[in-house]
């Protein structure tokens, strides 16, 4: 018996989660990060846990990380040097992208600098077929001036990625051959082993961004491993994943784009076990931190999975668990503009140099700074005290707006909190449309150091069930990390019609890729035990640009059921989109299949709930709804299953403040999670 | 909830979020390809008045942010709870600016009281007529150009008209496409109508309304702002597109712009006549027309990014577009590919502000994006029919930066098609795709440069169509000492016994092995090229963007052993360079040469004169006189007195002329 730790680093700070193995509960921990030098927050956290709860690192039994350094290496464009290797005469691919600029309106809009540019660039002679057959063979005296040019351009690794390589890799698999023969050790990075995918502009960026931060990541998990090592922490670190799963610390620093959103994702992940586990089935994770807010819907505890998820200023393609990141958070800034109306965002003051309450150099008002002069935030401390609040600083920073204006500090504030939460709810709104839920259905999971503050507010514009504060918000990333189960993805990129005679070819596809999912699970990641494996097909009618994953079973392939697989589509396309059409022809564009390797979860113990009227422990002027009203103030963990109360009122603890506005009633359940009811 | 500077940003929030949802709904709903590939729809809210006060932030199609549909919801006399219209006529309330342009609006009631319109439209891929898709530039009266529904109530108090939708089925070759479009749009306005009653019933219909005036001011504040930014003055410039249409002579947009102040006037006057294609511009002459303001719009949002877009935006402005001309064309005049015309408009707008505050705004884009399609057949014989996607160029050079490469600027929200797709879905050979060198304007700044296609047709019976084929003549200007983009070339068979340029051909008949090429134009660039960084013209040579050759021609740097030769460049670069452009414009060698000829005085003459006769005859006598200036007739004289002796002839040759004016 031992304990199972998930740390997950964020832009502000670090959150542990510790699962005590002998009887299941959970212990968190929260300490600043170290952007500066990244690892040293981790040791910090674990020797504080030792101290404080006295679990040595040699009784670790199970580690899970998630790290913002492949992300941020995009974001600072400060990844490695590489070259591209491209069939000749399609060099552009990163230059021209899709052509759409971001900002349509703007005639000064660009795309963004491509991360490799086009000087370092080199043809290969080649030439596949779209059927995967060999117009041209790989001329090897092109590798040669390929490797030699990239050399002398002083690249550190290359990328290929070579027209029609998601048909057949045979091309890229001999490039990658000769280059290893000629120059031994050079990193190189296949677009089809990274994913396979049809569109080369998709396979290349996502190809380019795995290779650009490869090194930086590679470096950081060697030495994180090496510091793991000397505390006396003896399971290798498995690292969280974006699509919501682990995988093994040497499958991260080879595949590096598939850790690289591992952080929203366990997010989602932790909010959905939450979800399941106290049986919530239509819920909306809230995550807010300084800049940002991200959300997640959530169904009968699964988190929707989607492509395209935006790294800095670049999409990747691998299967991400789906999140939209919304630009308001904590941080963002109010401002008045030339005509005198108040807006807030999109400019943040992050986490450095935060709200000025933080006392940490911010001038600028923002949101955290309304809801500290308003009164809501400030009566504890923030992030286990690593943050305190200094309401004064935040009314100053608001007597710049709120002066010109002619109105009260506290009345500019409770109306930046209006105009950021109506800025919020545009954003979510499109999110709504997007999933085509009705928010009505919803609860909002809120975690994050500021979704407690924020959500009751956005749901009640929403006129949603309520929010969900779990036990401990500020760190359901990291227990997000801790429970995640050992997951990967494998594609089969097939592009046909569904008609009869592709019976053979779906099922020698589908066996490759089964084969190649428990190579995976069984011989590089040592797991044991049985597998979760589910399939999918990317299908659309013919003449349709964008494709419908549609989930099917194995089954149906090895009895060459297309009529089922056919069926299965237009199902979906109909729920997804009221119509659907059996006329038409349907295309087969890849076989997806999903293998993992269930981890131990933490029992979240029922209580028994004895209803109770909790106590305030003091009460706070609060500035709402234009006047100052007393407004109760609890300590969560004054509160006990069973517990209900009315809003407005304030729920402080170590790690965020949740701020309930008056239509709501609050019930604890027999979980410990604040379940907040909008009155309705 | 009074509305004030305090919460207006609140009720724009919602009203968006409204927006969105028609939006979403429209898009995942939709079945034509247009809607779902360039996303030519829009969804607004307007009104009680008509005024658009929101739309879509970042999608839809960016020209119809401002509309005013007062003058077609003005047509239906009276409204009830349950109503929803449409239209498709150009020529019926001039909302609609193209057939396949279908209009959907509803009206919102709160308590029995009319509170304000959700309206949007789709772009139908067919709606029926002379051709397949109801485009093309040779079509020459709107009714070739498919059905057309002058505003009507479609659904009238919740019931749908089956009389009319049979009519519409009858009469377009995608029946079943179009009823699902249809379809979504209705699901669309429903939505709309559905939450702005939530956003009403939070605010108050008074304070709502009261909303709705207060945010159409703002716009209109903003936009005043921004204009009080420009130095007052009139400012004037003129663009081309290459052809009419109809005659293979170019086809002018002049425009005046005036500044007084904090508001704009774009006058057209001296525009030409309307033309006997396609390319006319059905505005009615409104003063805020979407097709004849839609230049101010992009000026507006890039001066000022956080501007919202709106019709009180656009009541800073006030078009002048005179009857009879392209940008103001009289029924029945055919409109389908009013896009060529109207995207010169823009290029006109651009250069007109840019000589207002050249320091704020780029050079020309590229413009003349051609969107490229193809019908062949597989091995089985089967037809095929695909778009391969926009082939353009660059945006404009600009003050601190070089253009987007490849496609930018007023084309920014195009989406191209993978190769792979391609290849996949149509037995063609794509040969090149990507940027194509030494097509960027110079500059201190370069323009973008043009992209390139390059494509193997395998099969006979192969037809290739490029819409809106422009600046194979004329090329994307330069400014302030920058140089024009190089012109699109489009060619077939390239470097073979048997090539051919194809220039502004939108039609190509292909067999097997034949090869099709198009570059598109490249953008133009900013500031005086021998300025430029040496070390960015040597990363261009570099990257393969401009040859050694170049970089020593138009930018004076020597490049030697792939670096900067910098005493070869301070030669170069010394008093022995070349003398700069000591005009504001580079217009390229094209334009120049043809207005030594169609001087301002001539062009004078011609509009004056054409204004004078029956609207049938302008394009007839414009013809006449292009040819007869072309073959020199009178040629010794001055311009004044060759011109007048012109005219005098045609009267005399054509009598009726002079008896109708």
């Amino acid at each position: 018996m031992g304990f199972r730790v998930g740390v997950d680093v964020g832009g502000s700070f670090t959150d542990f989660a510790i699962l005590d193995e002998s009887d299941q509960s959970v212990r968190t921990l929260k300490v600043l990060s170290r952007p500066d030098e990244p690892g040293a927050e981790v040791l910090l956290g674990l020797r504080t846990i030792e101290q404080e709860y006295r679990i040595s690192p040699r009784d670790i039994t199970y580690f899970t990380h998630g790290t913002t350094v492949g992300v941020n290496t995009v974001i600072q464009r400060n990844g490695t040097k590489l070259a591209l290797f491209t069939t000749p005469n399609f060099e552009d691919v990163l230059e021209l992208a899709r052509l759409k600029i971001p900002e349509i309106h703007n005639l000064l809009s660009g795309r963004p600098e491509p991360l490799i540019s086009r000087d370092r660039v080199f043809p290969i002679r080649e030439r596949m077929a779209a059927d995967g057959t060999i117009i041209e063979a790989v001329d090897r005296e092109s590798v040669e001036t390929a490797l030699q040019a990239a050399l002398d351009a002083g690249c550190e690794a290359a990328v290929i990625s070579l027209l029609h390589s998601y048909r057949n890799p045979a091309h890229e698999l001999e490039v990658k051959s000769i280059v290893s023969e000629l120059k031994p050790g050079f990193p190189i990075f296949s677009s089809s082993e990274i994913w396979p995918i049809i569109r080369e502009y998709e396979r290349t960026i996502t190809a380019t961004i795995s290779g650009y931060v490869q090194p930086k990541v590679k470096h950081y998990l060697d030495r994180f491993e090496e510091a793991l090592k000397e505390l006396g922490v003896v399971p290798k670190p498995r690292i969280t994943r974006s699509n919501g799963g682990v995988m093994s610390v040497t499958q991260a620093k080879n595949e590096c784009v598939q850790m690289i959103l591992s952080g929203t994702a366990s997010g989602v992940i932790g909010a959905s076990y939450i979800a399941k586990a106290c049986g919530y089935g239509k819920v909306m994770s809230f995550d807010v931190g300084g800049t940002s807010a991200d959300v997640a819907v959530i169904l009968d505890g699964q988190p929707q999975y989607g492509v395209g998820e935006l790294i800095g200023e670049f999409q990747i393609y691998i299967p991400s668990v789906s999140v939209s990141s919304i630009g308001q958070g904590g941080g963002s800034i109010a401002w008045l503009d030339d005509l005198g109306i108040l807006k807030v965002g999109p400019d943040s003051a992050g986490s450095r140099p935060g709200p000025a309450c933080f006392g940490r150099g911010g001038e600028r008002p923002t949101l955290t700074d309304a809801f500290t002069a308003c009164g809501f935030v400030g009566h504890s401390e923030l992030g286990y005290n690593a943050v305190s609040v200094d309401r004064s600083l935040a009314e100053k920073a608001i007597s710049t707006l709120s002066e010109p204006l002619g109105l009260s500090v506290q009345e500019a504030a409770e109306q930046i909190i209006r105009i950021a939460v109506s800025g919020m709810y545009t954003d979510t709104s499109g999110l709504v449309s997007r999933f085509g839920v009705d928010p009505r259905d919803f609860y909002f999971l809120a975690f994050g150091g500021a979704g407690p503050m924020t959500a009751c507010f956005l749901a009640r514009e929403f006129n949603m069930k309520g929010v969900i504060v779990p036990p401990t918000p500020g760190v359901l990333s990291a227990l997000g990390g801790l429970i995640a189960d050992l997951k990967s993805d494998f594609i089969y990129t097939l592009y046909d019609d569904l008609r009869p005679g592709i019976e053979d070819a779906l099922r020698s596809a589908l066996a490759s890729i089964e084969t190649r999912a428990k190579r995976w699970l069984f011989e590089e990641q040592d797991f044991e035990g049985t597998p979760t494996i589910s399939c999918s097909a990317d299908m659309r009618y013919r003449g349709q640009s964008f494709e419908v994953e549609t989930p099917i079973e194995p089954a149906w392939i090895e009895r060459g059921d297309l009529t089922a697989i056919a069926n299965a589509f237009h199902d979906r396309h109909r729920a997804l989109f009221d119509h659907h059409d059996v006329e038409s022809p349907v295309q087969i564009i890849s076989l997806k299949l999903v293998i993992s390797g269930a981890t131990p979860k933490p029992i979240i113990v029922e209580q028994v709930a004895r209803p109770g009227t909790p106590s305030a422990e003091v009460h706070v002027p609060v500035f709402m709804g234009g006047t100052e009203v007393p407004v109760p103030l609890y300590r969560r963990a004054d509160l006990s299953c069973g517990d209900t109360f009315s809003g407005p009122a304030i729920i402080a603890q170590d790690d965020c403040t949740t701020c309930v506005p008056e239509e709501f009633d609050i019930a604890v359940d027999s979980f410990s999670n604040l379940i907040i009811t909008l009155r309705r | 909830m009074a509305i004030s500077g305090l919460n207006l940003q609140i009720l724009i929030n919602h009203c968006a979020a409204a927006a969105d949802a028609m939006a979403f709904t429209l898009l995942k709903t939709a079945h034509s390809t247009f809607i779902k590939e360039t996303e030519d729809f829009s969804c607004t809210i307007l009104s009680a008045d008509g005024h658009a006060i929101a739309s879509p932030h970042s999608f839809g199609a960016p020209w119809y942010s401002g509309m005013d549909y007062s003058p077609a919801l003005e047509l239906i006399p009276t409204y009830e709870p349950g109503d929803i219209c449409i239209t498709n006529d150009p020529y019926s309330g001039n909302v609609a600016t193209h057939t396949p342009d279908m209009h959907i609006w509803k009206p919102v009631f709160y308590q029995g009281e009319l509170a304000c319109f959700v309206a949007g439209h789709i772009h139908n891929t067919d709606v029926g007529g002379a051709v397949p898709a109801s485009l093309s530039r040779s079509l020459t009266e709107i009714v070739q150009e498919g059905i057309r529904i002058s505003p009507v109530k479609i659904v009238k108090a919740g019931v749908l008209n089956e009389e009319i939708t049979e009519i519409l089925r009858r009469n377009v070759r995608l029946p079943d496409q179009n009823w699902g479009d249809f379809k979504a749009q209705l699901a669309s306005v429903n939505i709309g109508e559905r939450r702005m009653l939530e956003v009403i019933e939070r605010f108050g219909l008074e304070d709502f309304r009261a909303g709705a005036d207060a945010i159409l001011d703002y716009g209109h504040a903003q936009a005043r702002k921004v204009i009080g930014t420009i130095p007052n003055g009139e400012y004037r410039f003129d663009d081309y597109a290459d052809e009419d249409g109809a005659s293979g002579n170019p086809c002018r947009i002049a425009l005046t712009l005036r500044v007084f102040d904090d508001s704009v006037e774009l006058d057209y006057t001296g525009s030409d006549p309307q033309v006997s294609s396609s390319l006319n511009m059905p505005t009615g002459g409104l003063e805020r027309h979407p097709l004849a303001v839609v230049g101010l719009t992009y000026v507006l949002a890039t001066l000022d990014r956080q501007i919202e877009l709106n019709s009180g935006t656009l009541r800073a402005v006030r078009a002048i577009l005179p009857s009879g001309t392209v940008v103001n064309c009289e029924a029945p005049a055919a409109v389908g590919m009013r896009s060529l015309t109207c995207l010169v408009t823009q290029s006109a707008t651009f250069g007109a502000f840019a000589r207002a505050v050249p320091d704020r705004l780029p050079a020309s884009a590229a413009g003349g994006i051609s969107i490229v399609n193809v019908k062949t057949f597989d091995r089985h014989s089967t037809p095929i029919m695909a778009s391969l996607g926009p082939v353009g160029g660059g945006g404009g050079g600009m003050p601190t930066a070089d253009g987007a490469e490849g496609c930018g600027g007023y084309a920014a929200f195009l989406r191209n098609t993978p190769v792979e797709i391609i290849e996949v879905e149509v037995p063609i050979r794509m040969q090149r795709y990507g940027l194509w060198p030494d097509t960027a304007g110079p500059g201190r700044y370069r323009g973008g440069l043009a992209s390139v296609m390059e494509f193997k047709v395998t099969s006979p019976n192969t037809i290739v169509t490029a819409r809106n084929r422009d600046r194979s003549v004329f090329a994307p200007w330069g400014v302030m000492g920058g140089r024009a983009g190089a012109t699109s070339v489009f060619l077939k068979n390239p470097g073979a016994e048997n090539e051919q340029s194809l220039g502004n051909i939108d039609f190509i008949d292909c067999g097997p092995d034949d090869v099709i090429r198009i570059v598109g134009p490249g953008a133009g660039g900013y500031g005086d090229p021998f300025t430029r960084e040496p070390d960015l013209v040597l990363r261009d040579v570099r990257c393969g963007f401009v040859s050694v050759e170049n970089a020593r021609i138009q930018y004076g740097v020597a490049i030697a052993a792939n670096a900067v030769d910098l005493a070869a460049t301070a030669v170069l670069r010394g008093e022995h360079r070349p003398s700069p452009a000591n005009r504001f414009f580079d217009l390229g060698e094209h334009r120049d040469a043809f207005e030594a000829v169609w001087t301002e005085a001539r062009y004078d003459f011609l509009t004056t004169f054409l204004a004078t006769v029956p609207t049938i005859w302008r394009q007839f006598l414009k013809d006449k006189l292009f040819a007869a200036v072309a073959e020199g007739r009178f040629a010794d004289r001055g311009i004044e007195e060759q011109m007048g002796l012109l005219r005098t002839e045609l009267v005399e040759q054509f009598p009726f002329i002079r008896e109708a004016a």
